[in-house]
């Protein structure tokens, strides 16, 4: 429990299942709730390295605040993205915006 | 800089050899609108070069020669110099250029007047005097030859003036054209001395020919390829048919071009280079045959036109065929000398004839004589000195070149060129008194002249007093080149003295033997040794009694009561036509221009340009389309599969590096 | 022995946790009903959350709760409200990709993975740890001293996306009506 490693796996193994939904999920919304686990992987380590690694423990939580932060702001941002496409094509799905192709 | 305020001989040279250049840049950015002023400033500038040059040759008349130099830039182990070099020859032609282009640009400012160009026409005037002063007192081939290039763009513009003429435009083209293929040889010839002396500064060049300095194939080879740019800039033989087109400029360019710029470039850059021409026989001989071959030609054509002008341009390319042929034999005074005087009295031929041609608004001599041009007394009467200064009659200064120069002619061991030369005096006359002939004894007399009473009318009283002011800005540089004519001969002593104390290279020469070399030092140390006294006068009387032939034979054909007024070669009409179309000379051009540039070269370059070229940019634009096309699939717009990709090669980096 | 046993509960509790987790994370990814994911990301927030009390930050599993598994979550739950209605089906999924998709997460996990096992952890030189330093005051005074720049930088780019979430959504709205 108390060991680094562990906390790193756990991490991975989010980190990966956020990959695999950002890779085969078609909806909008649903790219984004992988998205969130990601970010999630990612502070899950801070904390860890900071805990076990960090001379000075106070960095490792500050830079989950600011991502915490950071994350909030995606998530507006992107979903109302999400919704100006919604109302534009009246689909969320990923493969449907395919203007820019090239 | 300080050294040119301090030295009073540099700070004339300098300011008399540029102040047309700065007159140049400053009527054209300037005065351009203000063609009174425009000519004001040149013809007072010419003035001040004029001047430059004549204190120039009176100070230096017994000096050394003088060389002011300055290291222009390093190549390597080659030093360009840059600087001027003041022998007798240099002062003598700039001299010559100065007032002849003074005087020439006093006349136009009544030929040209009211022309809408005559601004520009100053400007070039003025860029055309500076080039050919800075080329005469040029210390270095290079220098020479760079001046030599603007000579010919000056030329260019003068002769192209009237742009607007299709005619004229074309003229200027084929004489730059023209120049070009002799000024190929000519600065091959000069990379040729470069790689092979490493020096281009003249005396050097004359000191190493006369001692031997060079090898003697160099010395020919480049010899030979220096004279082509002689070919062309002088009109000689392959290259002479651009001179007589050169006569659509206005006359009094015709006038500096044939008498002491253009033309009599060619010759001062062989005999200013003389002693190293004569370090190679094979080179001379080559010069000979040229210069006997472009006398014989050109006089024959000048023999059949009706053309003013076109009779003066064909016996300027055959008087500078005599100049060259004397260089060529070795007379080097009597090829300075005939320039010198040719210079005079050619110049002397074309202003008058410009004065005929402004007052009848015609190049027919035909038609000037029918229309009274012999009641116009000043150019009739000049016309006429200056035409027996050509044909060599006794007091006029061609006599005295032509008899210095058929007396080198003599000097040949082969008899062949001297009966050249006389063939070639009695075809001058003749060419040239048919003309006058023409003009004073037209036939049926003279018609009365409707043309000015036309112009008649209220402004009459002020056309006359603004005609007046025409009439002399031209009449008095012709008379002034008239009295020059008439005593230029006589100074032929002392020039001889100033002219061959340079020169003491032939003795030179003699001193280091060499059998080729042998004829032409002796040859040279006859001509110092005076033509007159050492030729024979069976010369003189051969001399002159060439001269005196072909005047007659004009006056049998055109001047006595009677005559039939169209010539001996009448009878025969094809030579008539051979004559009058150059030989076929045009035509053979043309026709090598069509066959060969037109249909081969230039064919070939239009498939280079089609294909290779834009086929080159359309395979460009085509593969820049297709490799986008090939990438914009890669912009799938599936977001999701360039992210797995991404991923997945992420992911194979890692395992790479970790396992 | 007491401390064993509470050990014995804390690791079970840990344990839980970790199941929790990665089923919530599951629930987030795999099922194809948007709301099961929302709420299965939830859960997984919360297991996180869980992590970070574990890992001794009370501050930090508080402000997770707060904002993913408040705000986020519930602004998620807006958006798919405002978007698709929920009882149209979607179109299956292809398989290929599905597997593609798999294969290249198994690989990123499996490099992530062997990259943290292999490597030899070590402390940096001055690591304490001590709960102390853990307090919310260390944490304040960090980010109002030495991360003070970041920390403004944040507000302002949290401001910026606020406006334009608004802009975006409402000017679109305009555009479309």
């Amino acid at each position: 429990m108390n060991s680094l490693s562990t906390y790193l796996i756990i991490s991975a193994l989010l980190f990966s299942l956020g990959l695999l939904g950002i890779l085969q999920r078609r909806n909008l919304i649903g790219m984004l709730i992988s998205v969130e686990l990601l970010l999630n992987a990612a502070n899950l380590n801070f904390m860890a390295y900071n805990r076990f690694l960090a001379p000075d423990p106070v960095v490792g939580q500050v830079i989950t605040l600011f991502v915490m932060g950071l994350a909030a702001a995606e998530a507006a941002i992107g979903l109302s993205i999400i919704l100006a496409l919604y109302r534009k094509m009246h689909s969320i799905n990923i493969e449907a915006a395919q203007k820019m192709k090239g | 800089m300080g050294a040119i305020f301090r030295d009073p001989v540099l700070f004339a040279t300098v300011l008399g050899a540029n102040l047309p250049f700065f007159t140049m840049a400053v009527i054209l950015i300037f005065t351009r609108h203000n063609p009174r002023l425009s000519s004001q400033l040149s013809v007072g500038s010419i003035a001040v070069s004029a001047v430059c040059a004549i204190s120039l040759l009176a100070k230096l008349f017994f000096a050394p020669a003088l060389q002011y130099q300055t290291l222009w830039f390093v190549s390597g182990k080659l030093n360009i110099v840059f600087g001027y070099y003041l022998d007798p020859l240099s002062l003598l032609m700039l001299t010559i250029v100065g007032i002849i282009a003074c005087l020439v640009q006093i006349y136009s400012l009544g030929y040209m007047a009211g022309d809408p160009g005559y601004s520009r026409y100053y400007a070039f005037q003025s860029l055309f005097a500076w080039a050919m002063m800075n080329m005469v007192i040029a210390g270095s081939m290079l220098q020479l030859f760079i001046f030599w290039e603007m000579v010919g763009l000056a030329s260019y513009f003068l002769i192209g003036f009237y742009y607007e003429k299709w005619s004229a435009s074309q003229a200027g083209k084929k004489a730059f054209v023209m120049n070009r293929v002799g000024d190929v040889g000519f600065f091959l010839g000069l990379i040729l001395l470069l790689l092979g002396f490493g020096n281009l500064g003249i005396p050097e060049l004359n000191h190493a020919a006369s001692t031997h300095g060079l090898s003697q194939g160099l010395l020919t080879a480049s010899a030979l390829l220096i004279f082509c740019g002689v070919i062309g800039k002088s009109a000689q033989f392959p290259l002479l048919t651009w001179l007589p087109d050169a006569m659509e400029g206005p006359t009094p360019v015709s006038a500096l071009l044939h008498s002491a710029t253009m033309v009599a470039a060619g010759v001062y850059m062989f005999s200013r280079i003389f002693p190293f021409f004569s370090g190679s026989h094979d080179a001379m001989q080559f010069a000979l045959v040229i210069g006997t071959v472009t006398m014989l030609l050109s006089s024959s054509m000048a023999m059949v036109t009706y053309d003013l002008k076109q009779v003066w341009a064909y016996s300027t390319v055959s008087q500078l065929g005599y100049m060259v042929m004397a260089l060529a034999s070795g007379g080097y005074f009597a090829g300075v000398f005939h320039l010198t005087t040719h210079a005079g009295f050619k110049a002397l031929l074309f202003l008058c004839s410009g004065i005929f041609i402004h007052e009848f608004h015609t190049n027919d001599m035909r038609i000037i004589g029918k229309q009274g041009g012999r009641k116009l007394k000043i150019p009739m009467v000049c016309i006429t000195v200056g035409a027996l200064a050509l044909a060599g009659v006794f007091p006029f200064s061609g006599f005295f070149s032509k008899e210095a120069i058929l007396s080198v002619l003599a000097a040949q061991p082969n008899k062949i060129w001297f009966a050249a030369g006389l063939f070639g005096a009695v075809l001058t006359a003749y060419y040239s008194f048919r003309l006058i002939f023409h003009i004073l004894l037209p036939m049926g007399g003279i018609e009365e002249k409707h043309h000015h009473d036309d112009h008649g009318g209220s402004s009459h009283e002020h056309e006359e007093e603004h005609h007046g002011y025409i009439f002399w800005a031209m009449a008095i540089p012709v008379m002034i080149l008239a009295g020059v004519s008439l005593v230029l001969g006589f100074a032929e002593h002392p020039l001889e003295h100033f002219i061959m104390r340079s020169v003491n290279v032939p003795g030179e020469l003699a001193a280091h033997g060499g059998a080729a070399l042998q004829t032409v030092a002796h040859v040279a140390a006859e001509g110092a040794g005076h033509a007159h006294e050492s030729g024979s006068p069976m010369l003189l009387i051969l001399g002159v009694s060439a001269g005196l032939l072909g005047i007659f034979v004009a006056w049998l054909e055109y001047g006595r009561k009677g005559a039939s007024r169209k010539g001996f070669l009448s009878h025969v009409p094809a030579i008539w036509k051979l004559f009058d179309l150059r030989w076929f000379m045009d035509v053979f051009y043309r026709k090598g221009l069509d066959t060969f540039m037109y249909a081969g070269l230039t064919s070939l370059f239009t498939l280079n340009d089609r294909r290779i070229i834009d086929g080159g940019i359309d395979g460009i634009c085509i593969f820049t389309e297709g490799s986008g096309r090939l990438f914009s699939f890669l912009q799938s717009g599936m977001l999701q599969f360039n992210l797995l990709l991404m991923v997945l090669c992420a992911g194979a980096a890692v395992l790479y590096f970790v396992i | 022995m007491e401390t064993s046993g509470l050990n014995t509960i804390l690791q079970f509790a840990f344990w839980v946790t970790v199941a929790l987790t990665v089923a919530g994370a599951a629930i987030a990814v795999f099922p194809r009903n948007i709301l099961y994911n929302v709420l299965g990301l939830a859960l997984a927030l919360t297991g996180i959350a869980g992590f970070y009390l574990f890992l001794g930050s009370l501050f930090v599993a508080l402000m997770q709760l707060l904002i993913y598994v408040g705000a986020i979550c519930i602004a998620i739950v807006f958006a798919i409200m405002l978007s698709r209605p929920l009882h149209i089906s979607a179109p299956p999924r292809p398989p290929v990709k599905m597997w593609l998709s798999i294969l290249a997460s198994a690989v990123f996990f499996v490099g992530v993975v062997s990259v943290a096992l292999k490597t030899k952890w070590q402390c940096a030189a001055g690591h304490v740890y001590k709960a102390s330093q853990w307090s919310v005051e260390n944490i304040g005074n960090a980010l109002l001293t030495r991360y003070e720049l970041v920390f403004e930088v944040i507000s302002l780019v949290l401001l910026v996306a606020i406006i334009g979430a608004v802009i975006t959504a409402g000017y679109s709205r305009r555009i479309s009506s």
